[in-house]
């Protein structure tokens, strides 16, 4: 129990499945009820690149449109998983399926891997 | 995280990739996670500073850990964020406009589980350009935060638990 691996989140399968925009619009409207609905839980997310960036480190992280001026929602890449690419051009509608941890400015969803 | 942006200015620095890492070290088990999507704002013009965190991005090495962290003692379904707001104390100081290192000393408050602690630590800034970059350590104890652990496993998590913050802030454009 103590080695309990992580969740596979390749083999998970989706809880929620939202457009960048629904994601957005849920917590900007109602943050409490947002996080009761979907802390924690494996999102499905599609929306067109914003901006891609890499930190020092080499953790990917993949901004959703989210129909916003400033704010997306933001997927970053998991650690844990093979991913066949790291490259996403700006405007591709993509997907990523991830945990949603909750918005600070935009919606943050961890550990993602790219859904076809 | 509350900030005004309707009042943000170009002496506003931001990121929302910041590093926040934490420690918990005994001679029975050491604990550490990081989370790579604080945001933090800096006014260069006032000092002010506030950084954010989602508790649940945090990642640790070993799932179960992670899954006590979050149910158990930081609760993160009903407290989903940690937050600091406070003030770079000396920044007078600081010459933003040329580039150099600085030690100084941040004062705030730190909420964590929902309690807000008054706290004052030693920081560093670093003017390169247009980036300027901040690193600060706190130390806490979690039952400042009300964090309550069972006296069973009391021994292998830290009675000071550190927090290790590394933004790379760039100025705020619209």
């Amino acid at each position: 129990m103590y080695y309990k691996p992580h969740q596979n989140i390749k083999t998970s399968k989706a809880d929620v499945n939202l457009s960048a925009m629904e994601v957005f619009q849920a917590f900007e409207s109602d943050e409490s009820t947002a996080n009761e609905q979907y802390l924690d839980k494996i999102m499905a997310v599609s929306g067109k690149v914003r901006d891609v960036s890499k930190n020092e480190e080499g953790i990917v992280s993949v901004t959703l449109d989210a129909g916003q001026d400033m704010f997306g929602v933001i997927c970053q890449l998991d650690q844990l998983s093979k991913h066949p690419r790291e490259d996403f051009p700006i405007g591709e509608e993509v997907s990523f399926k991830g945990v949603c941890t909750g918005m600070l400015m935009d919606v943050v969803l961890v550990r993602c891997v790219e859904m076809n | 995280m509350t900030i005004g942006l309707s009042e943000v200015q170009a002496q506003k620095y931001f990121t929302r990739e910041g590093k926040i890492s934490f420690y918990s070290d005994t001679p029975i088990e050491k604990i550490e996670a990081h989370n790579q999507k604080a945001t933090c704002v800096l006014d260069v013009a006032s000092g002010r500073m506030e950084f954010a965190v989602l508790v649940k991005a945090f990642q640790f090495e070993k799932a179960l850990m992670q899954e006590h962290f979050n149910e158990n003692y930081m609760e993160s379904g009903e407290f989903p964020k940690s937050v600091f707001k406070g003030q770079i104390a000396d920044v007078d100081g600081i010459d933003f406009s040329k580039d150099g290192t600085y030690d100084v000393t941040v004062e705030g408050e730190l909420t964590i589980h929902g309690i807000a602690q008054t706290v004052s630590t030693p920081g560093q800034i670093t003017v390169a350009g247009d980036t300027i970059s901040a690193t600060a350590k706190f130390e806490t104890k979690p039952e400042n935060h009300g964090i309550k652990i069972p006296s069973v496993v009391r021994k292998n998590i830290a009675e000071v638990v550190q927090i290790d913050v590394n933004v790379a802030l760039e100025p705020f454009k619209k």
